[in-house]
């Protein structure tokens, strides 16, 4: 156990230190001054110089990328000077909405595709079978801005059962609160679904053709028990990876949900880093995103090692 | 009739969509309290026939039959939710290449007891106790441990022990067993068979017994049914069989049965060639190809011989 918790550590922190000289790296090279940047274009000389002296820029680039990785290990993503403000604190006033979309929107999805993708394969080529996946193929087709748009013209404008944009935290009431986030996370919940039914229903289908399956019956099992007890169990890890890809991608932002809804969410921070060329901030966002991903990337094992014996034991016995 | 015999059935026909035919219209009996032994080599189409039993005919195969009972139920007529409570209430099975029947995930004591559980209504507690007595009773000591196992801690040999108790569990009124014995060494292998023989003679259980080792199925069954190529070559009480054979097919599995001094790793005289692929092709005798005695008669639509009441085969000649 400790063997593999040291083993995990130290692959993150490779994988951080690989992301961290790649985005320096990058920054570094393209074009466009950041001093100049914020002074505009009618800056003088002087003024630019004195602001790069000011903000380190004018130091080698190895000394610059040190110090930023010196402040990364202690949680210092760096400084916004669009903001004017520390990059954490930029996070963490945003993190709760895109927190709370991914979440949501990852339960939405995993019922559903969990649900629908077992009946599809208990059912295999039947109506049901047939309905669930080209429907869901259907909802990974359609772009999210505009399925965005056309939920916000029929259940916002039109029906007037949700808010068509802004987000209320959950301070003010978990009512309003749901209600500001249901929408937007039906929209993110049916853009991910499809891929996550997809692969449900493959491993149900791989684990109900397994020789346990034909025990379970020949023990004239409830269908209940056959379906929840034997087949879904081992037709649960596929997904559960697919999950925490998800969940890591729609953690590090939802651009375009985001925008569409209006919501205050990591995601519109990114666009906003890049439109405005704040590399700072965008440094940080990135780094940040990085970590999360590996965070993720280890419940998701937790999870597998919770559902699969085997690997529990095994874990042990090292 | 039918109500004496645990299963009776008659002209059983399974075949592929594609029409390959699997098991030719075999008729098959189980009488009440017998062991029966079904025999044959690879492909003969015995655990096809066993899992049509058990209600487990793979989905891609279809079978039709012209009657078709199971401890009196008929399952021509008989509901698919009906079928599936008979088979799990009263008919224990040991089914073949066990490995793979326990599910990889879930420990032996929440598997074993489960359908015990559902059909005699009785608790958890009482269920383990029995599970602990019937896993000794193949012949594992550390019954303790072996409960809180899972499937892949255990040897092939202890899996397949653990299907076998199992199979015992709902104190079953019929018993199939697909080759209980394969992964198990010879001691444990007796040990195993007693066990079968010792519940057959105390209950009355009915078993159908299959195996290719006829060396085996001597010593346990009553009667013997010889398969090959997915029709039954012969059928006859056990004596019988070994005392006057009538199917060529059965000679020569008389022939190679290994014979109990025989060295380990030792190879057994086989059968010359191999069951035919495209057997269903033509007339004639399935066995015409690799029969010593084959003769131009092989060629025609062979009928079903009687010896006496008991002694039947399906051969052309009159050897
Ligand atoms: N699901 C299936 N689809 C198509 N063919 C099948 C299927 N199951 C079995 N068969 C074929 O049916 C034939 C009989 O198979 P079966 O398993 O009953 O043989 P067996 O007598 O039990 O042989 P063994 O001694 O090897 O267990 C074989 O040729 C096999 O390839
Ligand atoms: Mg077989």
């Amino acid at each position: 156990m400790f063997g593999y918790i040291y083993k995990r550590t130290s692959h993150a922190i490779e994988v951080l230190l690989i992301v961290s000289i790649i985005t320096f790296a990058v920054l570094q090279w393209i074009p466009g001054d950041a001093a100049q940047l914020i002074l505009g274009a009618e800056a003088t000389p002087e003024k630019v110089a004195a602001l790069r002296t000011a903000m380190g820029l004018d130091r080698p680039w190895y000394i610059q990328y040190w110090d930023w990785l010196k402040g990364l290990f202690q949680l210092d993503l760096g400084r916004s000077y669009l903001f004017g403000q520390e990059v954490v604190t930029l996070i963490q006033q945003r993190l709760p909405v895109t927190m709370s979309l991914a979440a949501f929107s990852m339960i939405l999805a995993s019922v559903t595709a969990i649900i629908l993708g077992s009946m599809a394969a208990i059912k295999k080529n039947t109506t049901v079978d047939y309905i669930s996946t080209s429907l869901m193929q259907l909802g990974s087709s359609v772009p999210a801005f505009w399925l965005g748009m056309l939920f916000i013209v029929y259940f916002g404008l039109e029906l007037k059962w949700f808010p068509v944009a802004g987000y209320v935290s959950p301070d003010h009431g978990l009512g309003p609160y749901l209600h500001s986030i249901a929408l937007p996370s039906i929209v993110l919940a049916i853009g991910e679904v499809g891929m996550l039914l997809r692969t449900v229903r493959t491993s149900m289908l791989d684990s109900l053709s397994q020789d346990f399956m034909d025990m379970a019956k020949a023990k004239g099992l409830a269908s209940s028990t056959m379906y929840l007890k034997y087949a879904l169990r081992s037709a649960m890890i596929a997904p559960i990876n697919v999950m925490g890809l998800q969940f890591a991608k729609m953690v590090g932002g939802t651009v375009v949900v985001e925008s569409v809804f209006g919501l205050p969410g990591v995601g519109r921070l990114v666009l906003v880093a890049v439109e405005q060329r704040d590399i700072f901030l965008f440094q940080g966002l990135v780094m940040f995103i990085t970590m999360l991903v590996i965070l993720i990337s280890l419940l998701v094992d937790i999870a597998v090692m919770f559902i699969n014996p085997r690997i529990r034991i095994e874990m042990q016995g090292e | 009739m039918s109500a004496e015999k645990a299963i009776d059935i008659k002209n059983l026909t399974i075949t592929t969509q594609g029409g390959r035919t699997l098991v030719d219209n075999i008729s098959l009996h189980l009488n009440k309290g017998e062991i029966l032994g079904v025999v044959g080599e690879s492909g003969s189409g015995k655990t096809l026939t066993a899992k049509t039993i058990m209600n487990l005919l793979p989905e891609n195969l279809v079978c039709k039959a012209q009657s078709f009972c199971v401890l009196g139920a008929d399952y021509l007529t008989m509901e698919k939710k009906a079928k599936k409570a008979l088979v799990g209430s009263k008919v224990g099975y040991v089914p073949q290449n066990t490995g793979s029947y326990l599910h990889p995930m879930i420990k032996i004591k929440d598997q074993i007891a489960d359908g015990y559980l559902l059909y005699t209504k009785n608790n958890l507690e009482e269920a383990l106790q029995r599970a602990r007595r019937l896993v000794s009773a193949v012949g594992i000591r550390d019954t303790e441990r072996l409960l809180k196992s899972y499937p892949w801690q255990l040897s092939g040999g202890m899996r397949q022990r653990v299907n076998i108790a199992m199979s015992l569990m709902n104190k079953p009124r019929l018993i199939v067993a697909d080759e209980p014995t394969t992964a198990l060494d010879s001691t444990v292998q007796m040990q195993v068979v007693d066990l079968l023989k010792a519940v057959n003679a105390q209950h009355e259980t009915p078993v159908l017994m299959i195996s290719h080792d006829l060396g085996l199925v001597k010593y346990y069954c009553q009667r013997i049914v010889v398969m090959y190529a997915g029709q039954i070559m012969e059928e006859a009480p056990v004596d019988e069989v070994f005392a006057n054979p009538k199917h060529p097919y059965t000679r020569a599995l008389i022939k190679v049965i290994p014979s109990l001094n025989m060295k380990k790793g030792e190879r057994l005289a086989e059968i010359p060639g191999q069951i035919t692929a495209k057997r269903s092709a033509g007339p004639g005798c399935v066995f015409k190809e690799r029969c010593s005695y084959c003769q131009s008669a092989c060629e025609r639509d062979i009928e079903v011989k009687k010896v006496n009441d008991k002694h039947f085969y399906r051969c052309a000649l009159d050897l």
